[in-house]
């Protein structure tokens, strides 16, 4: 069975076309091909697949498109300016070498703009708590605390 | 003249596309018609495969063609692959030997109807007994899992050392002997005895393993895959269809990481195949994470080691012997095995060893290539008898190891004398930073602190084999053309900063050519931390070859000798009259008189070595990976629960080419140890896998890192690479484990001689006494 969808991506609208099962990730990568997000483990569990659904960090692996039909969807492509000026968590990321292979950096870069983003100037251990659905097998997450510690000042 | 580039902590290359989304892994990767891969795995450890029949799912509307053994043996192929032994069939023939084993795969318009058709295929199995330990493996009566030992025709060098089929299940056997130990241990004031096991974990790369393939009307294949080895993935693709390597050409796309997990044959022979079947169309695998599980492991293994200590804490002897479980195919095992066993003398000088290391066949998933490379495994043991020696002997730990610390001129298991390594300095680095003098924090209701040191060494391939072309354009400007992968450790930003320094260009003209193996020349591999150092001096001398056309050229046209002029920001200059230069662009335009032109240069390094089949002496590498860790742990009496507050770790990188990258390698490898040490056992229960998930098999989020993760470089040089840069990508992974055990000893008197660390052993060993 199919269902008719209207979602709204990095402010762009789309009317699509969806299957019953169909998950957000799916929708983005197939359909949109937005390749931002992506699967990691299908669980819910690592956060490579995190999008922002109407401002709050979903795993778009487990997240059925049909279920957030009108919503607003923001994913990493949409975190830079349209005339390409990095976000300033992206050029943080950068310059404190806060990735490697990143495939998980799009997910904890949207997740932690949610959270600085609410209250910009959350505790640390709090910021972490609920970074926690964001897994990084590469950098050991020292340089991203890093990046997270210095971006304050500039958001 | 002083380095601009090379030291100097350029940003990551593709950084943009990185933050934003953008950069191409291979799971992007959509090509017009292509169809999708599902694979049908054996439930059973060890079973005969009796009947399999795809008729129905083959029917199934959208399914484009079904893999099994009748395709396989029907073509004039060679259905078994493996990088040393041949043990591993595309899709099982007559037997399964690990549950998880590709049985036959779908290949359909989309992933659902792929899912459906799995249903479909109908196998009939015979199960038989199964072993899942690689001691009870070589007993009389195990199971045997592989009646026939096949060996790669072209063998790498390194093994040729190696033992093979020496007993039952045995896949490969290697061993050290080194003077006397038993007039060793006749020496020794205390001898420390103990066994120590690591279980079977998984790399957890968060990309999982992709390959893309076609299969064109006159036969050539083509693959996208994400592999850490185009160039021996085109060798065993090769190999299997009995094609010349011009007709198989392998691309890379950069990889979400490997650690080991996407070297050799692995996504690509089941979707070459199916590829095969349909002539002309595009097949698309990419495993899911429980499949990823079922591909490849790290070894598990059981080390049984003694050492003779004086009482002045020196070493007289090291008698030990490790099995290394292989799981149900060889694929690196033998030189996993090898490697790992004749690096059980550890960093040190110990003149009388008596090595033993098998390499053992079980029906469990295939143990393959893991960062640390069997060297962990063992210096989990040698470190932690560290650390015994020095609390019987009434040593501190940071001196018993001063020692014994190997320097340079004295000699590594397999007779190898030592130049230019820096244990010691390693060493002496973490005990500064984690302040091994300054009193530890004092226990605070029920919890304790400890401290802990380790320090090991790693071999690197060898011999081993890179290759490097330089291309320079028309304006100036260069292409660098390796088979090397970026799987995030920034190996194309680190070749390219040599390659700029090396012609004195600046980075935004230097372009680094992704890996195709039409184009970009032979490279051994990514892996055992060797690209740096290997195809980083095969850039280098790629490199000055341009750098000498350059030179030659302008000589002709500056009217100079060559010895006077040297190279300046894009510029060939006359030595003391700066005003007399020109641009490379220019001397192009000069030797062609038109804006046409290339020059290409070549470089290459094919190190040396080998070992005695009996006493494993001589070269076993070209350079060394030396690493030390220091950790300072929390340990909570009542619970059990640990909390690891520092690790600190130093790591010889030669000349680190870029410092930030070399930290991210330093802090990333103590952070995926830490996990490895506390965290991570795949567990087995009737033979199968039982939490193939990221939700049975824990991961520590930004929460459980410590608090204070240190990277220190040490930089004593190499002198065979242009910078003196060596490979430290796996250094800190050995001692990270063993640190830790030894920091819990120190703050509880906990002894725990298997990993993962989990508060109930620590509970057990304080209870009862003894190592659990």
């Amino acid at each position: 069975m199919k269902h008719v969808v209207r979602l709204t991506v990095n402010g762009a609208e789309h009317d699509l076309l969806v299957r019953s099962e169909e998950t957000l990730l799916e929708t983005l990568r197939d359909r949109l091909h937005l390749y931002g997000a992506r699967e990691g483990c299908g669980v819910s569990v690592c956060g490579a697949c995190t999008v922002l659904v109407n401002g709050e960090p979903v795993s778009s692996c487990i997240q059925l498109t049909r279920l957030v039909d009108g919503g607003s969807v923001e994913t990493v492509e949409g975190m830079a300016s349209p005339d390409g000026t990095l976000h300033p968590l992206q050029e943080a990321f950068l310059e404190h070498g806060a990735l490697q292979c990143a495939f998980c950096t799009p997910g904890i870069l949207l997740t932690a703009k949610a959270i600085l983003e609410r209250d910009r100037d959350i505790p640390e251990e709090e910021l972490h708590d609920l970074l926690s659905g964001n897994l990084c097998r590469c950098t050991g997450y020292e340089k991203i605390r890093q990046a997270l510690r210095a971006v304050r000042a500039r958001l | 003249m002083p380095l601009t580039v090379v030291g100097t902590s350029v940003p990551i290359a593709h950084g943009i596309e990185k933050v934003n989304g953008s950069l191409t892994y291979t799971i992007n990767l959509e090509l017009p018609g292509m169809a999708h891969v599902k694979i049908l795995r054996s439930p059973y450890p060890h079973a005969r495969l009796v009947r399999v029949d795809a008729g129905r799912a083959e029917r199934l509307r959208g399914v484009a063609a079904v893999l099994t053994r009748d395709d396989l043996l029907r073509w004039d192929i060679d259905p078994y692959y493996g990088p040393m032994v041949r043990d591993q069939p595309i899709v099982a023939i007559d037997k399964v030997v690990y549950a998880g084993e590709p049985v036959a795969a779908v290949a359909a318009d989309d992933l659902q109807t792929a899912e459906q058709a799995l249903d479909l295929i109908e196998v009939e199995y015979e199960p038989l007994p199964y072993v899942l330990d690689p001691i009870e493996a070589m007993r009389d009566d195990a199971p045997i899992i592989h009646e026939r030992l096949r060996e790669h025709s072209t063998g790498f060098e390194d093994v040729k050392s190696v033992h093979w089929g020496v007993g039952r299940n045995v896949c490969s056997y290697s061993r050290v002997r080194r003077g006397d130990v038993e007039q060793g241990f006749r020496e020794a004031d205390l001898i420390v005895e103990g066994e120590y096991r690591t279980p079977v974990q998984q790399h957890c790369a968060l990309e999982p393993h992709a390959a893309v393939a076609r299969v064109r009307d006159d036969g050539a294949i083509e693959c996208y895959t994400s592999t850490q080895n185009p160039s021996i993935v085109r060798d065993g693709i090769a190999g299997i269809f009995k094609l010349p390597l011009s007709k198989v050409r392998v691309m890379a796309p950069y990889l979400g990481a490997g650690y080991g997990a996407k070297t050799y044959l692995k996504a690509e022979p089941i979707t070459c195949a199916l590829a095969k079947k349909l002539r002309g169309r595009w097949v698309k695998l990419v495993l899911t994470r429980e499949e990823v599980f079922l591909t490849v492991t790290r070894h598990a293994a059981i080390v049984r080691m003694r050492t003779g200590f004086r009482k002045d804490g020196t070493i007289t002897a090291r008698e030990a012997t490790a099995w290394f479980d292989a799981g149900a195919a060889a694929d690196v095992g033998p030189r996993t095995a090898k490697n790992g066993g004749y690096s059980m003398c550890g960093p040190y000088r110990i003149p009388n060893v008596k090595f033993d290391t098998y390499n053992v066949y079980t029906n469990k998933v295939p143990s393959g290539a893991f960062r640390g490379f069997g060297v962990a495994q063992v210096s989990w043991a040698y470190e932690q008898q560290m650390d015994e020696a020095a609390r019987r002997l009434g040593l501190d730990p940071l001196e018993i190891r001063r020692r014994n610390i190997a320097r340079d001129g004295d000699r590594f298991s397999t007779g190898q004398v030592f130049e230019g390594v820096a244990f010691s300095e390693c060493l002496e680095a973490v005990a500064r930073e984690l302040g091994w003098d300054r009193p530890k924090p004092a226990p605070r209701g029920t919890k304790s602190y400890g401290r802990g040191l380790a320090v090991t060494v790693k071999s690197s391939i060898t011999p081993s084999m890179s290759s490097a072309m330089v291309k320079m354009d028309e304006d100036g400007s260069i292409e660098v053309l390796t088979s090397s992968v970026d799987m995030g450790q920034g190996c194309e930003t680190a070749l390219a900063q040599i390659a700029a320094e090396a012609l004195s260009l600046p980075l935004e003209r230097v372009k680094f050519y992704p890996p195709d193996t039409d184009v970009t020349p032979y490279d051994q591999g990514t892996q055992s931390s060797r690209c740096t150092f290997t195809v980083g001096t095969a850039v280098g001398r790629a490199a000055a070859e341009v750098r000498e056309q350059l030179l030659r050229l302008a000589s002709e046209q500056l009217e100079a000798r060559v010895e006077d002029l040297y190279l300046e920001g894009g510029h060939v200059v006359v030595r003391g009259a700066p005003e007399r230069r020109i641009s490379y662009e220019d001397l192009i335009r000069r030797k062609y008189h038109m804006r046409v032109g290339t020059l290409v240069g070549r470089g290459e390094l094919k190190t040396e070595g080998g070992l005695d089949r009996e006493t494993g002496q001589g070269i076993a590498s070209a350079w060394w990976l030396q690493g030390a860790v220091g950790a300072e742990v929390e340990v909570d009496t009542e619970t059990g629960a640990v909390r690891v507050l520092r690790l600190v770790g130093a790591a010889n990188a030669g000349k680190a080419i870029n410092p930030l990258l070399v930290e991210g390698q330093i802090e990333g490898a103590m952070g995926q140890a830490l996990a490895l040490t506390l965290y991570e056992e795949m567990v087995f229960e009737g033979g199968q896998v039982a939490n193939p998930n990221f939700l049975d098999y824990r991961l520590p989020t930004v929460v459980e890192a410590p608090s204070e993760l240190r990277a220190v470089i040490i930089e004593k040089p190499h002198p065979v690479h242009p910078y003196g840069a060596i490979g430290c990508g796996e250094s800190v992974v050995p001692p990270t484990a063993p640190a830790i055990a030894n920091a819990i000893a120190d703050a509880c008197g906990a002894r725990v001689i298997s990993p993962p660390i989990t508060p109930e052993k620590i509970l057990r060993s304080i209870r009862e006494g003894r190592p659990v």
